[in-house]
């Protein structure tokens, strides 16, 4: 990751961190996402927001 | 990051084999058009990021470094074509290598194999932007603002982040869809509901009104309140939970079908018109119609993309990021038609929400008339229902839609002939039906009821998750945003002042007062610059072209200042210098020197003066000046220098190979009594052309500094100094006698200098001149710091005539 994206990640999740609608647990998958060097899909997103609290029921 | 040690190169471009010395230090590399420098910087680009960037990009679509990287020759054996790097690694006190294969591009040797040097040649690979190429640098500076932007973009990698940010815009869109389908849902279930309830609006009071006139009836508790857990048909006997037909409920859900099949003409009229006049559109003008194909297609593409080979035909470019742009472009030309789909598909999805809603309908019918056990109006509703579904499903993508247009002309929903038949049989046979005892009504009412408030429930909390998946979607796409545009702005802002401040250092001399403005917009990136204090206007309105190639290489500079900070450590500028005019050349050496003094500079140039200017300005030294003077294809490029020059052409005389030892000494001499002549401030007769032959340069060097020997002892002598003015008349006396000497061949410098015959000479002839050359040159160089000699200051009254290291330093300023 580029120092600018690295620079543009921490202050987004910082950002959201302050935020009602983003759970504890959302904003972690979410950073796992954004770190783990693969590209970030929309499906992957979206799946973040989605998944009910404590994960899916399977 | 890395500092550069050394390079062994083979094979590689125009490079057999080549090993240099870098030693941390910035090294320039000097050579004609055609000696291979830029082999150099391919070869170095090659080994720390499997890239040649002078084999990708425009106009270079059939060149790739597969085939085109090995040298000619070895076209066949990319094996053979490999580099490998020795560096250190500040960071980690490490030094390692690197070794990388034409035939591996993707697969480098990293010696040692530790995870953390790895780590360090990964992010390398990841910055290609450490090259850059005069061609690059108008990139920055004379191109249209959108494009600009790509290229700042690029070096800044926000291809990264922009894929991030239209992820979670995609996110967003399709959390915004999921939120749109669930609310429709939800007001279907509710809609079901309350039709069977049979209450004018949809509220617990009238709710709960009617499910307790139905409980009164058969003995049961009214209920007093409605929360989640409430059921209402709590204590109804499980034998009594046997049917859900109740038959005024079903008369009601019949007629709200045939009522809903009846206004169908009227239904999403509008949307089928926008997307028929869409079609029609696209039906007319097949060239739009392909532009929007190919957006669908292009934007397929992009979405698979992950590495540099095509999704879509599997053909593999040379980076993902060339292949992304060339994607980006093409589907650009085709945003035209991108505006015409995103209104189609917005209509069709309108028409795909009737239609879901109208099979919410016919699901219930189908209920009901399998606990009628009507078979051929059930299967009529399945099949209706099936053929909904598939439409639906066809509305969600372009080419999906563009198969609906002869149902859209007749009827979107396309209601089987038989319906009305079939479902008016349907309802008047349940008409018919002897009303059921007030007891089963009840009891079916509340069975049905609780199963509607369950299936209620199950949407309204259906919505309730989408509508906090929308929430959060919304606020991570606008939080990035905020984040991204933030940090860019910032960047800019740094990037404006540093840019600004380093073309004042280069040209201080006029421009004291430049300044520059970055101004980012969406997809553009502006930049107006300071004319002399005349207002703000685009770098190629009023600069000259030298002006506006140095604001390039600023520009990069302090892109990469701001970009790496104190890991900017290597840069490879491939003939980039040249951009600077000649009047600022010492200021640009001060500019790296000053303001980079942790970055190795990697230099190529083609004049050889401004090779020479950088080490007289200490940017290099006489060590890590490298040049080439000639190039064969069998042989690569030839390195020059001071102590290796007279090696070489003993080495061609010895093979007999008087035209090579001849083109070398000549180049030299050639470079030599330029150089001096520029040291020296030597007087020439002017040429308009600039075009100075050796016997313009060689006899003027030598005038003139038989002249500023004379002024060193004349200066020495009325100081009192008898001893500097015995050495200095002992220097004029040496080069008196090295020049007499040479006059010895005379006959053969006359034909060298005028004619260049040297290469017809035969080797006995020969070697004589290059001994009296040699000895005349080693007058002009210090045997200490092998510089050449140079009068100090440039310009004015000359006031010593000295070498870098000092050894040599005469006195030119009498008492």
């Amino acid at each position: 990751m580029s120092t600018l994206q690295q620079q543009i990640t921490d202050k987004f999740l910082a950002s959201l961190a302050a935020e009602k609608s983003v759970t504890p647990e959302m904003l972690d998958a979410l950073k796992q996402l954004l770190v783990s060097g693969k590209k970030v899909k929309a499906d992957d997103i979206v799946a973040v927001f989605t998944t009910p609290s404590g994960g899916a029921v399977t | 990051m890395i500092r550069l040690q050394s390079a062994h190169i083979e094979e590689l471009r125009g490079i057999r084999n080549l090993d240099l010395e870098f030693n941390g230090k910035t090294v320039a590399i000097w050579g004609p058009n055609g000696s291979g420098k830029s082999g150099v910087i391919d070869a170095i680009e090659f080994a720390l990021t499997g890239q040649i960037a002078r084999l990708t990009g425009r106009g270079t679509k059939s060149i790739s470094v597969a085939d085109h990287g090995p040298h000619v020759d070895a076209v066949k054996f990319p094996d053979a074509a490999f580099v490998e790097l020795t560096v250190v690694i500040p960071s980690l006190s490490k030094t390692a290598t690197i070794k990388r294969k034409v035939s591996a591009p993707n697969k480098p040797v990293i010696t040692p194999n530790d995870a953390d040097v790895v780590a360090v040649f990964d992010e390398i690979a990841a910055h290609p932007e450490i090259t850059l190429a005069r061609r690059d640098i108008l990139r920055f500076i004379l191109v249209e603002p959108t494009k600009r932007s790509e290229e700042v973009q690029a070096i800044l990698k926000l291809d990264d982040i922009g894929q991030t940010r239209t992820a979670l815009s995609s996110a967003q869109n399709k959390l915004r869809g999921a939120l749109k389908t669930a609310g429709s849902a939800m007001k279907d279930a509710r809609d079901t509901l309350q039709r069977h309830c049979q209450i004018a609006t949809f509220g617990v009071s009238e709710l709960l009104t009617a499910v307790n006139v139905r409980r009164e009836r058969l003995g049961l508790a009214p209920l007093t309140k409605l929360d989640a857990d409430t059921a209402l048909d709590e204590g109804l006997a499980a034998s009594d939970k046997g049917g859900e037909f109740n038959k005024s409920s079903a008369l009601a859900d019949l007629v709200t079908l045939q009522d809903s099949v009846a206004a169908l003409p009227e239904v999403a009229k509008e949307s089928v018109d926008v997307v028929l006049k869409a079609i029609a559109q696209l039906e007319g003008d097949p060239a739009l119609l392909l532009a929007l194909q190919r957006v669908s297609l292009l934007q397929k593409g992009l979405d698979l993309l992950n590495g540099a080979e095509c999704p879509l035909c599997d053909h593999a470019w040379a980076s993902e990021s060339d292949l992304r742009d060339h994607l980006r472009e093409k589907k650009a030309k085709s945003d035209a038609a991108a505006t015409l789909q995103s209104a189609l598909l917005a209509a069709a999805g309108t028409i795909a929400t009737h239609a879901e809603t109208l099979m919410g309908q016919l699901r219930i019918a189908y209920r009901i008339a399998q606990s009628r056990n009507d078979t051929e109006f059930a299967t009529l509703l399945a099949s209706w229902g099936t053929d909904l579904r598939t439409f639906k499903a066809q509305l969600g993508s372009l080419d999906g839609v563009l198969g609906t247009k002869h149902r859209l002309q007749q009827s979107w929903a396309a209601q089987p002939k038989t319906f009305d038949t079939l479902h008016a049989a349907a309802r008047a046979a349940i008409e018919n039906l002897p009303d059921q005892s007030a007891t089963v009504e009840a009891q079916s009412f509340l069975v049905t009821a609780q199963t509607r408030l369950a299936d209620f429930r199950a949407a309204s909390a259906k919505h309730a998750a989408a509508d906090a998946a929308n929430a959060a979607g919304v606020a991570a796409y606008e939080a990035y945003c905020r984040a991204m545009e933030g940090e860019l702005d910032a960047l800019y802002t740094d990037v404006q002042a540093e840019f600004s401040e380093f073309y004042r250092l280069i040209n201080g001399d006029d421009e004291t007062d430049f300044t520059a403005k970055l101004t980012p917009e969406e997809g553009k990136l502006d930049l107006a610059v300071n004319f002399y204090g005349r207002g703000l206007f685009p770098p190629g309105a009023y600069h000259s072209e030298g002006h506006q190639d140095g604001m390039g290489v600023c520009l990069y500079l302090a892109l990469m200042k701001r970009l790496f900070g104190s890991a900017f450590t290597l840069a490879l500028l491939d003939d980039v210098v040249m951009s600077v005019d000649s009047g600022h050349r010492y200021q640009f050496c001060k500019l790296l020197k000053e303001r980079f003094p942790e970055t190795q500079f990697v230099i190529t140039t083609h004049d050889r003066l401004w090779a020479e200017q950088m080490r007289s300005a200490g940017l290099v030294t006489g060590k890590s000046l490298v040049a080439f003077y000639s190039w064969t294809v069998d042989t690569g490029p030839l390195v020059e220098s001071n102590t290796e020059i007279w090696a070489d052409i003993d080495a061609a005389l010895a093979k007999g190979k008087v035209d090579n030892a001849a083109s070398a000494l000549r180049h030299h001499l050639e470079f030599v009594s330029r150089h001096m002549a520029d040291n020296l401030r030597a007087s020439l007769v002017f040429k308009g052309d600039g075009n100075y032959e050796l016997g313009d340069t060689l006899p003027a060097v030598l005038s003139r500094l038989k002249e500023l020997y004379g002024k060193a002892a004349a200066a020495a002598q009325s100081w009192g100094d008898e001893g500097a003015q015995q050495a200095a008349s002992a220097r004029k006396k040496q080069l008196s006698e090295s020049n007499g000497a040479s006059n010895v061949e005379q006959w053969a410098i006359n034909k060298a200098v005028h004619y260049n015959e040297w290469a017809n000479f035969g080797k006995t002839d020969f070697i004589p001149v290059v001994a009296a050359f040699k000895d005349l040159l080693a007058r002009m160089n210090c045997s200490t710091c092998s510089a050449w000699l140079y009068v100090t200051p440039r310009g004015g009254s000359p006031e010593a005539l000295r070498c870098s290291c000092a050894s040599n330093n005469l006195n030119l300023k009498a008492k």
